[in-house]
């Protein structure tokens, strides 16, 4: 198979309005913790000032000793001050580490409840039009490529602004000539290196696109090994791969090669600065040079002056390794915007806006509630679907539907493939918003919130989670009666084979555990629509997977259990349709 | 240890970038730390020649080398740090790359028999975040380790030529930073570094459930309690994190006050050995100054360490799936094909694994060449595994299943399959364009070819209506396709394969009836002389083969 590349190299590089899309975003995110970061910041910054009180009293003792040749005694008070500031140090390092933290790990809590109510807001229709792997990788390595910015690279930024201004102000009265030096090539590193990181921070984000084009990539191929085995390919796709994979480190190499330049440009000006201040401070100490208070210079300014020079540079340099970090946060928060920013199929609000939070819509999945208290009275599961239409791009699917189901109604959908009963169940369970026209239930604009309420739904391809075949079964009603669960599974066949296996009912399933067939998860599926108390029954080709006897015994149960519901089954099978009251087909997204 | 030791093998391949980059870290850290001593040592010794020189001696010092050494380390130190970054990462992403295929290449014999009980989730976790766990083993911890440990002896080696105490008390706090402290983080760090990794993959798992089953989530109203319990999931992984992230702030705080003490031990060490007359006032300046720049080598250690249980998770969660013996192994001395498709099983009895039942119980089957044979019976009763013997997913625990009379154990795997045409109910679709979905079965079909097989299956329509035509994406297992459409992308395939033997597998399962009319006309035209074994429940269909069977809870019995 051929390797479709996409081209979003060229996107990004078009795209600056989108890297600023991006920064405002990471920005606001931050808002929420500035507290931490904020004591982050102090913790460097107090770190810093210790560096400069221990460079003085290095500096003050070697002159001591070397030059002065003063006595042990006199030095005792400076060796305490040293190993105080050591301490001291030491806890700030520690505190810098741990509020930088909890600043990540708050802004990555936040975000990723965000994507979790994205994914709902979207629905299932859009959701399905992304590789789930790929959407698994935002949530869990780019929403974790976030912490970084956070936790070190705010902080840092904090203390670039400070620390370096402390200490030209410190060397300025030793040195004005090495103050000059470090108020030089200070400011300069910054230019250097926004120059440097912009470039950085678009080839990053193609980096992080390349990353979850990968495991969407791999994933899928995984899932198709034994296909493409059978095809004898499964040797070949391994060039593909490999291919990726390469792809992948060239497009790494291409952001790293730029991130690491900008740390050589620190390196270098560190690397100039210690050797210029050596240099100076050496020949001026020989009396080789006259230039600036060369002349009276003393051991210990010298040793101060040096000692203190990488660390002039060594905030800036923590920041380019984490002016990194924020390429990568860059990277990240576009993946995360383009899921948070995708358009919903937006689902008009019902007049009252209100949805089913309302009694009326309340009472919905109780009986009780509805016989009482319900507004509706004896009117109530009137579906209507009112000149619907549905196209996705130029493609028709539903064209000018007008259908009404009362109450109790049992009804056979039937049409073949492609005919469009699929997504007219999709509107009717609000995954999806029709492009013209309104899709009414119970009167009211229908929302995916009131459609679960009131509908239990059977789908073609039902999804078995990870976890027992009884929460499965319960998905619905996690809470529900032990024996109501033990009833749907035996009303759907579903304890024929979970008595074969060794746990029952709660053994494990999913892919992990014991491999089902398509008619057993339709089962399960089956089951759940039992145990849900809903008024609606939706059955998407329920028969499918089932030989003539169970189908019949099926059928029976169906009759049985939803005699007073309204029942809307998808299917092609005779014996079913044969059942049903009455019929509505559909053929090319037309009611016939 | 061993599982790492194994990864360190693959590696090989890669020496020379390896080798590069680890000379190259090397050269660098040494120039730093040269840098700062000569530094200190020339400011000194200027400050005492100076001292000499006022008194009115001739100045006996040449102080141009040393000013030259000083602005040559510092760009041999910047283009060295440049380089060593640039080609350390350079050797681990050519190593990663190289595991991934690997990874792909070892998983091959697995499927469809092996893996196909875990989950898919699983093995993402498995091929990419396992995988690049990996980067750790060479960029944070052998580098690092190669690194400190020359670095550490050459400074040792070089402060004992000053002053062998100095040098040996520093070489032992060195030793301790670098070996001794990372230790201890190590063995407390492990647990929760093995957590992170089980942890991830978990919340992988269940991210993936609930993106693919995002509507029975909703149409069941669990949606909010399943992501709380996601959240759940994120907030165990913080916590986690926020307990490494103790550790190894600990761990940094430590190595710094370490390295002070140091600092501490040679400056006092220096200043007694300068009244003693045994150092120059020079000599001192640059013992101190180089004991400063030397805990440059092993500040990176600690963190290092605490990879290493991280790695080590990883990699041992990787072998454990590439270690799994295949369910139909590859013969060691593969036969030919021999020249006619007869099908016979023989006696066979199969089980999925000693806990479970026999599926199949004592079968014997002959299909000779170009029959037509379909099984039938109810779901559960073991006819897709009678399938999946004859194309050996897997092999018979009693019995034999023979082509042409041939073992099919002995024959070559990939030649063996190559026999096979396979429709079945789920049609595994790429994603891709549904052209390359269709040259899946043939590569090098012409575009008459498919032109041929898109009529045949009836995908004509479908594919009139797209505005890409055959290029029209697919997404993921073809979501955008219906269920109707991808079993006639299958059958296409099945055309263009155009394989002896016909295994087909309840293969219009969930069509409409005018689909399914299609699906077997089609498949009566090109069935032609082939073998035809069919499974499934359904009249419909039977018209096409010979002979039927009858199949109940394992037992084959003539219908």
């Amino acid at each position: 198979m051929q390797l479709t590349e996409t081209g979003n190299q060229s996107y990004f590089d078009k795209n600056k309005a989108r890297e600023k899309t991006c920064a405002v975003w990471l920005k606001a995110q931050g808002k929420a913790v500035r507290k931490p970061i904020l004591f982050a910041a102090i913790a460097g910054i107090t770190n810093g000032l210790g560096v400069i009180v221990q460079s003085a009293t290095l500096a003050y003792i070697l002159q001591a000793v070397i030059i002065d040749q003063l006595p042990w005694a006199s030095l005792i008070t400076l060796f305490i001050v040293l190993a105080a500031v050591f301490i001291l140090r030491s806890v700030c390092v520690y505190l810098y580490q741990i509020w930088g933290f909890e600043a990540g790990a708050q802004v990555r809590t936040s975000v990723r409840q965000q994507l979790f109510g994205q994914f709902l807001v979207l629905g299932p229709a859009a959701v399905k039009q992304r590789q789930s792997g790929e959407l698994a990788a935002v949530t869990l390595e780019q929403v974790d490529a976030l912490e970084n910015y956070f936790s070190r690279y705010l902080p840092q930024q904090m203390i670039v602004g400070v620390l370096p201004l402390i200490m030209i102000s410190v060397v300025m009265p030793v040195n004005w000539v090495v103050g000059l030096i470090f108020l030089v090539t200070g400011p300069l590193v910054p230019v250097f290196m926004a120059l440097v990181g912009m470039g950085a921070a678009s080839a990053n984000r193609s980096q992080f696109l390349a990353m979850a084009r990968m495991s969407g990539y791999f994933l899928d191929r995984l899932q198709g090994l034994s296909t493409l085995k059978l095809f004898g390919q499964a040797t070949q796709e391994l060039a593909n791969i490999d291919k990726i994979a390469d792809g992948f480190r060239e497009k790494t190499m291409a952001v790293l090669r730029i991130a690491f330049l900008s740390s050589a440009i620190l390196e270098f000006f560190s690397a100039v600065a210690v050797a210029l201040v050596a240099v100076y401070v050496g020949l001026g100490l020989l009396g080789q040079i006259y230039f600036g208070p060369a002349e009276h210079i003393s051991l210990s300014e010298a040793l101060f002056v040096l000692l203190l020079a990488p660390e002039f540079f060594m905030p800036l340099r923590q920041l380019a390794i984490n002016y990194h970090d924020r390429a990568a946060a860059l990277g990240a928060s576009d993946a995360i915007l383009t899921i948070l920013e995708q358009d919903a199929e937006v689902l008009e609000a019902d007049d009252n806006g209100v949805g089913c939070a309302d009694e009326g819509g309340a009472s919905f999945a109780n009986d009780a509630l509805r016989t009482s208290a319900a507004p509706y009275g004896d009117k109530i599961n009137l579906i209507d679907f009112n000149k619907i239409s549905k196209s996705y791009g130029k493609r028709q699917v539903l064209t000018d539907i007008n259908l009404h189901i009362a109450t109790g109604e049992k009804i056979a959908l039937i049409g073949e493939s492609g005919a469009g009963k699929t997504t007219l169940l999709n509107l009717l369970l609000g995954f999806e918003s029709p492009t013209e026209g309104r899709v009414l239930l119970n009167g009211q604009t229908v929302n995916r919130e009131c459609a679960a309420k009131a509908i239990a739904w059977v789908g073609q391809n039902a999804y078995i989670f990870h976890g027992t075949i009884k929460d499965n079964i319960a998905l619905a009603d996690p809470d529900a009666p032990e024996q109501n669960i033990i009833d749907a599974a035996q009303a759907a066949g579903v304890a024929e084979f979970s008595a074969q296996l060794p746990e029952g009912l709660l053994t494990p399933i999913g892919e992990r555990g014991y491999g089902l067939s398509g008619g057993q998860v339709q089962r399960i599926a089956l089951a759940r629509a039992f145990l849900k108390n809903a008024d609606i029954i939706l059955l998407d080709e329920p028969t499918a997977n089932l030989d003539a006897a169970n189908k019949t015994l099926l059928l029976d149960v169906i009759d049985q259990l939803f005699i007073d519901k309204t029942l809307i089954i998808a299917s092609h099978d005779p014996e079913v349709i044969h059942r049903m009251d009455r019929r509505i087909k559909m053929q090319q997204g037309r009611l016939v | 240890m061993k599982d790492l030791w194994f990864f360190l093998k693959l590696f090989k391949p890669h020496s020379a970038w390896l080798a590069g980059g680890i000379s190259l870290s090397l050269l660098t850290a040494l120039a730093s730390i040269a840098l700062l001593t000569l530094s200190g040592w020339f400011i000194s010794a200027s400050a005492i020649a100076g001292l000499v020189a006022i008194d009115g001696n001739t100045l006996a010092f040449n102080f141009m080398l040393p000013a030259a050494q000083i602005r040559a380390l510092a760009i041999s130190r910047t283009l060295g740090r440049y380089g060593e970054r640039v080609v350390t990462h350079e050797a681990t992403f050519r190593v990663l790359a190289g595991i991934r295929s690997w990874f792909f290449r070892e998983l091959i014999p697995l499927v469809p028999g092996r893996l196909s009980a875990m989950r898919s989730g699983d093995l993402l976790s498995h091929m990419t975040a396992d995988i690049d766990a990996l980067d750790a083993l060479y960029l944070r911890l052998l580098a690092p380790a190669v690194v400190a440990v020359i670095g550490v002896t050459a400074v040792t080696v070089f402060l004992a030529f000053y002053a062998p105490v100095i040098g040996l008390a520093t070489g032992l706090m060195l030793l301790i930073a670098s070996v001794w402290v990372p230790w201890v983080f190590n063995r407390l760090g492990r647990a929760g570094a093995e957590e992170i990794v089980v942890l991830a993959a978990n919340f992988r798992i269940r991210q993936l459930d609930m993106i693919q089953g995002l509507a029975d989530l909703i149409a069941n109203q669990a949606y909010g309690r399943f992501s709380d319990k996601l959240g759940q999931f994120s907030d165990l992984m913080i916590n986690t994190q926020r307990r490494n992230n103790r550790l190894s702030a600990i761990s940094s705080a430590f190595t710094l006050l370490l390295s002070q003490l140091t600092l501490l031990m040679a400056l006092m060490l220096a200043a007694i050995s300068f009244k003693d007359g045994l150092l120059s006032g020079a000599d001192s300046a640059l013992v101190v100054f180089c004991v400063i720049a030397a805990f440059e080598l092993v500040t990176p250690l600690p963190q290092a360490m605490q990879m290493l249980a991280k790695t080590r998770k990883a990699a041992r969660r990787i072998r454990q799936v590439t270690e799994m013996s295949p369910t139909a192994p590859q013969p060691n001395q593969p036969l030919a094909l021999p020249g006619s498709y007869d099908l016979q099983l023989n006696e066979v009895s199969f089980r999925y694994s000693d806990q479970q039942g026999r599926v199949l119980k004592n079968i014997s089957l002959t299909i000779p060449q170009g029959s037509k044979v379909a099984i039938v019976g109810p779901s559960g009763s073991g006819k897709t595994t009678l399938l999946q013997l004859i194309m050996r997913y897997y092999d018979p625990e009693q019995g034999s299943v023979l082509l042409g009379g041939q073992n099919v154990r002995q024959l070559d795997a990939d030649e063996f399959m190559s026999c096979f045409g396979v429709l079945s109910q789920r049609s595994q679709l790429f994603a891709a364009t549904i052209k390359e979905n269709l040259l899946i079965a043939k590569p090098d079909a012409s575009a008459t070819e498919l032109d041929i097989a898109v009529k045949i299956a009836g995908l004509e329509k479908f594919i009139g209506y797209l505005p890409e035509g055959l290029d029209t994406w697919v997404g993921e297992s073809g979501v955008k396709v219906s269920g109707g459409e991808a079993r006639r992308i299958a059958l296409a395939r099945l055309y263009l394969k155009d394989a002896p033997v016909l295994i087909l597998d309840e293969p219009t399962e969930g069509l409409d009836s005018d689909t399914e009319r299609d699906v077997f006309k089609a498949l009566v035209n090109f069935a032609g002389d082939k073998t035809v074994v069919m499974v499934t429940h359904r009249e419909a269909g039977l018209g096409l083969v010979d002979v039927v069977y009858g199949m109940e809870r394992g037992v084959l019995q003539a219908f």
